[in-house]
């Protein structure tokens, strides 16, 4: 009889096929495609040029000024009027214009990359709980510490009007108290009037030392308290609550709020950067809850549960590698986006401070001089803008289609 | 679907709260006092006193606690986002601080401005998107197909200041055919009901007036339309794309119907849910866009004067524009959502 010895066969025998990874194909697919290809060219030309200027090309924007050369048109060969080479002209102050665009373009991309990771961060974490908390049952101690962040801010307002601390405190003990005893009188009317009579003595007490009437309305304040956190608040309320409150700033339309926060922060790259940030929360969390949805009730997922492993841990090793692809897409044109509203922001003047150069305020500067024939100095600018917008928008397009085959038209 | 309605205006509820809350924070944590934006650097604090409490504004800015601990329920409540509340269900929205006009009366001339604007951009926007989107997935990977895709998206990522700029360029400076900004050249007026000059001019009857108004339109809502008309395509596109890979479009090919019945008779019908869904949400995208467009068009309308009224901290001028263009666009979501729980059954049952 012919024994058969494992040790005699190598791994090729079994598994033919060279290894591809996922992301091996799909960077395959990325590469082969004409417009992702234009795409990337783009994007790794614009950050190049907006990484490495300075360390090349030095520029220092408060020496830059020289009122001789004011507003000339652009020109490739040096004559005795215009001593230097200007390819795309010089602004009202005699600055030459390219030298601009191009260190301008490190103030865009800083803008888009960290509003971008305002809004990814915040609004990833944000889509991240509510998605999985919506399917997934809590355990007890993440329903105490729900129970506990929820009295907390019960308690705030109460704590606020009776300008005292304790009140606080008596609020989240009774946070964390509904939280650990989930299951007494569970769904009986006496555990609703419990919570209720505690939370408005709890309250009206303390507060009694600062007056009747203001017992009177933290005892009503207390009361309603006291009876919510006497409800099973669960995974669902909590995913309601953000989603309403995202809901909220998506009820703004976007510049309209940034030109809001900035106008509230005060002008400035860093302020801009946060504004835009904000009003992009909202897009990441729908999505990434959508996306979290759409994997939470897969087998895998089913499975890391039954061995046991932390919904911590499932988060961050079964979830977020499985919903990557639409973030990444996402977050590509989202950063077209967020460059997009920093130009807007920079040409009303609410961006960068001048003499800063940023392509949209450098437009904003700039556009006045337009009907005296000044073309070159609108032009310039705004063709940064938009190329650098469509280099990203091509690459997002492109990784979609590569990165999720299914979607592909 | 009465009862889905129903749930959908109730949980709107919360969503206009909400936004009442963020514009009046917004707009009295912005640093400057408007008593001293309304008098002037000299003047005295007493005037400057009298006339913040004349605008309430000496009182605190959600509840008064102190008022409490004195027993004073009545002053408890007597706060300056309670006095707003009240006033903005009575639709008294104010005076301008600086103008003393009411804020309403100029929100009723400034706004059908905004409203011609963005309705006509949207018109150009979806008269053009959609056969685009139609032609470019009837024949995939033509290059017809890839010439409007990259089109799209340049549209998509077209800053549109910068092409309101550069119309006014070419079409006011250079070529001189149209005018460079308002909404009337001087010496028209037109008279009417809707107070949209377009619809108004037809209605009596007076040509000139049209083509005055058209020609001064047509710039700035070819700027705006630019960004839906991009979105509008692709969305159409993937779309027809989706439908078309479809059995029952196999079968109405198999049965020997033509390319063209099947594809207006049968893909599109199912194709158009999400472009109305994607058209809608474009408002908007066109509001916000409004305030870029009518700045550099000097365009009569809400988002301009909103721009000013933040940089003049003109609160209730900033208040009474943005919760307006809150509303339409929360509005707009919600017809949205209705229509598309009519058109899709499914979505009633979620």
């Amino acid at each position: 009889m012919a024994q058969i010895n494992p040790e005699e066969f190598t791994v090729t025998d079994f598994a033919v096929r060279e290894h591809r990874s996922l992301w091996g194909d799909a960077w395959g697919r990325l590469i082969s495609s004409n417009t992702a290809r234009l795409g990337m060219f783009i994007v790794i030309l614009f950050v190049f040029s907006a990484t490495f200027s300075h360390y090349f090309w030095e520029y220092e924007p408060k020496k830059d000024l020289d009122y001789s050369l004011k507003l000339k048109a652009p020109n490739l060969i040096v004559t005795e009027e215009i001593p230097s080479i200007h390819p795309f002209g010089t602004d009202k102050l005699g600055r030459d214009i390219f030298r601009r665009v191009v260190h301008g373009g490190w103030n865009s991309l800083r803008v888009g990359i960290v509003a971008v990771g305002i809004s990814l961060f915040f609004g990833g974490v944000i889509g991240l709980l509510t998605g999985f908390y919506e399917t997934v049952i809590m355990t007890t101690i993440e329903r105490i510490v729900l129970f506990g962040i929820t009295g907390f801010l019960l308690g705030m307002l109460s704590a606020w009007i009776s300008n005292q601390l304790i009140q606080l405190v008596v609020f989240t003990l009774l946070g964390l108290a509904a939280g650990y005893y989930k299951d007494i009188l569970e769904g009986k009317l006496s555990r609703v009037g419990i919570f209720g009579l505690l939370g408005a003595l709890g309250s009206a007490i303390p507060a009694f030392f600062m007056g009747a009437s203001v017992a009177l309305i933290c005892g009503i304040l207390g009361l309603l308290s006291g009876v919510l956190l006497s409800m099973a608040l669960d995974g669902r309320f909590f995913s309601n609550v953000m989603m309403r409150i995202m809901d909220m700033i998506l009820s703004f339309p976007g510049y309209l709020l940034a030109i809001a926060i900035v106008a509230f922060l005060g002008p400035g790259l860093g302020k801009g950067m946060i504004a835009i940030g904000v009003v992009g929360i909202p897009v990441y969390a729908r999505l990434t809850r959508s996306a979290v949805l759409s994997v939470v009730h897969k087998e895998y997922i089913l499975a890391a549960q039954s061995v046991g492993e932390s919904h911590g841990r499932i988060i961050i090793r079964h979830i977020t590698p499985n919903i990557l692809s639409p973030i990444i897409v996402q977050t590509t044109m989202g950063l077209a986006n967020a460059i997009l509203s920093a130009a807007a922001l920079g040409f009303l003047g609410l961006g960068a401070i001048p003499p800063e150069p940023e392509w949209g305020a450098m437009l904003g500067d700039s556009y006045r001089y337009l009907t005296s024939g000044a073309w070159w100095a609108v032009l310039y600018p705004g063709l940064a803008i938009m190329l650098s917008v469509l280099g990203f928008n091509l690459l997002g397009d492109g990784l979609r289609d590569a990165l999720d085959p299914k979607l592909r038209t | 679907m009465t009862r889905y309605i129903f749930r959908r205006f109730i949980s709107l509820i919360p969503t206009l709260i909400g936004v009442t809350f963020v514009i009046f924070m917004f707009q009295r944590l912005i640093p400057g006092d408007p008593a001293i934006a309304m008098l002037g650097e000299h003047a005295t604090d007493e005037s400057i006193e009298r006339i913040r409490e004349q605008l309430g504004l000496n009182r605190p800015f959600f509840l008064d606690r102190d008022a409490l601990a004195d027993g004073d329920l009545a002053g408890f409540f007597d706060s300056q986002y309670i006095n707003y509340m009240g006033r903005l269900s009575r639709l008294d929205l104010g005076d301008s601080i600086h103008r003393r006009i009411p804020v309403l009366e100029t929100l009723k001339l400034r706004f059908p401005a905004t409203v011609e604007l963005s309705l006509l951009s949207m018109i150009i926007a979806v008269v053009i998107g959609i056969p685009v989107g139609i032609v470019s997935a009837s024949r995939r990977n033509s290059l017809i197909d890839s010439i409007s895709m990259v089109g799209s998206l340049v549209g998509v990522s077209m800053p549109i200041f910068w092409l309101g700029l550069m119309e006014i360029m070419l079409f006011a400076v250079i070529l001189k055919w149209l005018p460079a900004g308002a909404r009337l050249s001087t010496g028209f007026e037109i008279e009417g009901i809707t107070h949209l000059y377009l619809v108004d001019s037809l209605i009596v009857g007076n040509w000139a007036g049209f083509k005055d108004s058209l020609s001064h339109i047509i710039l700035p809502a070819v700027a705006l339309a630019t960004i839906p008309m991009g979105i509008i395509a692709r969305m159409t596109r993937s779309s027809m794309l989706d439908v078309l890979q479809e059995d029952y479009i196999r079968t109405a090919r198999a049965k020997g119907l033509g390319g063209r019945l099947v594809l207006y008779r049968h893909a599109l019908k199912n194709a158009a849910l999400p472009v109305v869904t994607i058209i809608g949400l474009q408002a908007g995208t066109l509001l916000a866009g409004a305030v870029l467009t009518e700045t550099i068009f000097s365009w009569p309308g809400i988002g301009r004067w909103v721009y000013d009224a933040i940089l003049g901290r003109d609160y209730p001028i900033v208040q009474g524009g943005t919760l307006l263009i809150a509303l339409i666009f929360v509005g707009v979501n919600l017809i949205v959502d209705i229509l598309y729980a009519l058109l899709d059954p499914r979505i009633r049952y979620k």
